[in-house]
């Protein structure tokens, strides 16, 4: 199993006893002691957390965490029941063999699933463990946030005024998650999927304990992941002068990449990018376009998020290409219908 | 992280999103529509963290299934920081540190746009009472006659402007409180400086005031809408602090 990269957060030296049978009580104790020190913080130390800037760096990351957990309940439960109920041999027989042909099939099998990235990671890493084809699971996890019917809905009703908006969303963002599992259909490698070893439901238990363990497994796993992009959104958030922003929209070309970069670390639920993007009204319709074309396929929750299902070599390959990728489509469609 | 740290991670996690979403808390961080979703959430992961303590409780053998070697991953220690941070910051809504920091000019209505209305006065009041958005919206009109020979009411915090003074404000949430953004109204008249003396940032008012035309931003040149306050009274912070 390859390590999650180092966070530089490890509460334990020396934790890889946390692995094997003694692991049980050491890990506890951790948490026991971790609490302890809560509680006493709690009440030792009141009024040390009034600072102004910290309190509102926790209201934006615990907003984060709060937004983002029912849409990841919701996709690792998806995820489960895919690893569990149905047969491997399913996606094999429904997706062409050809995965110059699954790919736009896949892409198109994201207009159905109505989550947002949060869910489809886990998704995704569950089609590959089925056996799907990396370059379609890639497709689907591209397309699902992006172009799926309530994210359109969203689209249309914070752009009341430019409904081609939602048009070029669709074509913009299914363009990505094509192009991309294209991409790696013709240059990518398997050595650079690291799938977590998921020993628990290949073992041959009851369906009922293999899917609580599946549950179980991507909570703590994604969850984790999407703490570490919580904490990035909140801290920029809370560090990045807006103003800096105001200065760049007049410049096209600058506002495109600068929007970009800000999809990358605002790391906003897809179904709520588009409020956002209708709100930055002194950036061209184009920019903003490229704001939620990136946004659903990388960011900082995301690409953390990827790192945790499939291995941080594939993350670190896989997130900018998608960004080159996204601003481009983005870009095109913009200037050819916006 | 042994089996059981991440049931008991799941359990206090789970715990504590219900209660905030059970609370009125949870309306410092999301929309109001999202309580459902959010109890759900907190309800499944309660869940899960409790039955995986019941399957893995002390004494149980061991089935087939479960493979009791496999331990969780090392970033699932980072779930204790939102548990943390609700437990001991336990944060309130944005305030004035916030507004100075997400703000974005108002937008101008299309050129030949239909003056909106601002409908009758409060019943029984001299007054209308607006949502800063509404205000600020039809302070950029391209007719503003709707607004004029009115007392309008304005509910909201206060926020200090650059270079002196102070706007009554809210902060707009579209879906969390990562995307907010604030809408600043300036408070500038004759009494401006009389009935706001003595106040600070963050407190929440009540203005009541006439409208006055909009004033350009000390540093970035927009146009702020402006109202000319007659009376201003303390008020408790609102349930739901941001503005729909």
């Amino acid at each position: 199993m390859s390590g999650p990269p180092d966070l530089g957060l490890r509460p334990s030296r020396g934790s890889g006893l946390d692995r094997g049978r003694g692991g049980g009580t050491r890990s506890t104790d951790v948490l026991v002691v971790a609490l302890l020190a809560v509680v006493a913080a709690r009440f030792l130390l009141p009024g040390a957390f009034d600072a102004p800037a910290l309190r509102a760096w926790a209201t934006v990351f615990v907003a984060v965490c709060l937004q983002a957990l029912p849409f990841l309940v919701l996709g690792v439960g998806l995820s489960a029941a895919i690893g569990t109920l149905v047969p491997p041999s399913f996606f094999a027989r429904a997706l062409p063999r050809r995965p110059a042909l699954a790919v736009p099939v896949a892409g198109a099998a994201g207009l159905v699933l109505p989550g947002c990235e949060c869910a489809s990671v886990p998704v995704a890493g569950s089609l590959v463990r089925r056996g799907v084809t990396p370059a379609a699971a890639l497709a689907f996890l591209l397309s699902a946030p992006a172009v799926n019917p309530v994210v359109l809905v969203a689209t249309a009703v914070a752009f009341p005024g430019d409904p081609e908006m939602v048009l070029a969303r669709f074509l913009a963002s299914m363009a990505v998650a094509v192009t991309m599992g294209w991409l790696w259909s013709a240059f990518g490698r398997g050595e650079w999927l690291r799938m977590p070893a998921r020993s628990v439901h290949e073992a041959g238990g009851h369906r009922a304990a293999a899917f609580l363990g599946a549950v179980q497994h991507d909570l703590v796993h994604a969850g984790g992941y999407l703490v570490v992009g919580g904490l990035t959104a909140a801290t920029l958030n809370v560090v990045v002068p807006r103003e800096w922003l105001d200065a760049v929209a007049a410049e096209p070309v600058l506002a495109v990449l600068v929007l970009a970069a800000l999809a990358v670390v605002l790391a906003i639920c897809s179904e709520a990018d588009a409020f956002v993007a209708a709100g930055l009204t002194s950036f061209s319709l184009t920019a903003r376009l490229v704001f939620l074309v990136v946004g659903p396929a990388v960011d900082v929750k995301l690409i953390a998020l990827q790192a945790g299902t499939f291995g941080s070599r594939f993350a670190v390959r896989f997130a900018p290409v998608t960004l080159v990728v996204a601003i481009a489509a983005g870009s095109l469609v913009g200037w050819w219908l916006l | 992280m042994s089996r059981l740290a991440q049931h008991l991670l799941l359990v206090l996690l789970g715990g504590v999103t219900l209660r905030v979403s059970l609370s009125e808390a949870y309306l410092a961080y999301v929309q109001a529509g999202f309580r459902p979703l959010l109890v759900a959430a907190g309800a499944v992961v309660l869940a899960v963290g409790l039955l995986g303590l019941v399957r893995d409780r002390p004494g149980r053998d061991a089935g087939p299934g479960q493979a009791h070697e496999h331990g969780g991953p090392r970033v699932a220690w980072l779930l204790l920081a939102p548990v943390a941070v609700l437990l001991v910051v336990a944060p309130g809504p944005l305030g004035a540190f916030t507004a100075q920091r997400q703000t974005a000019p108002v937008s101008a209505p299309p050129p030949g746009d239909v003056p909106l209305g601002i409908g009758p006065d409060d019943p029984g009041e001299s007054w209308r009472t607006m949502t800063l958005a509404g205000y600020s919206v039809r302070t950029q009109q391209s007719d503003t006659a709707p607004l004029r020979d009115r007392r309008i009411r304005l509910v909201g915090f206060l926020s200090p402007r650059d270079g002196g003074g102070w706007y009554v404000t809210r902060i707009r949430i579209a879906c969390c409180a990562a995307d907010a953004l604030a809408v600043r109204v300036v408070l500038e008249g004759p009494d401006a400086d009389e009935l706001l003396a003595g106040r600070s940032a963050d407190d929440w008012v009540e203005v009541v005031g006439t409208y006055a035309p909009s004033r350009e931003h000390p540093t970035l040149g927009y146009p702020e809408p402006v109202l000319d306050p007659d009376a201003v009274a303390t008020v408790p912070a609102p349930v739901d602090g941001y503005e729909d």
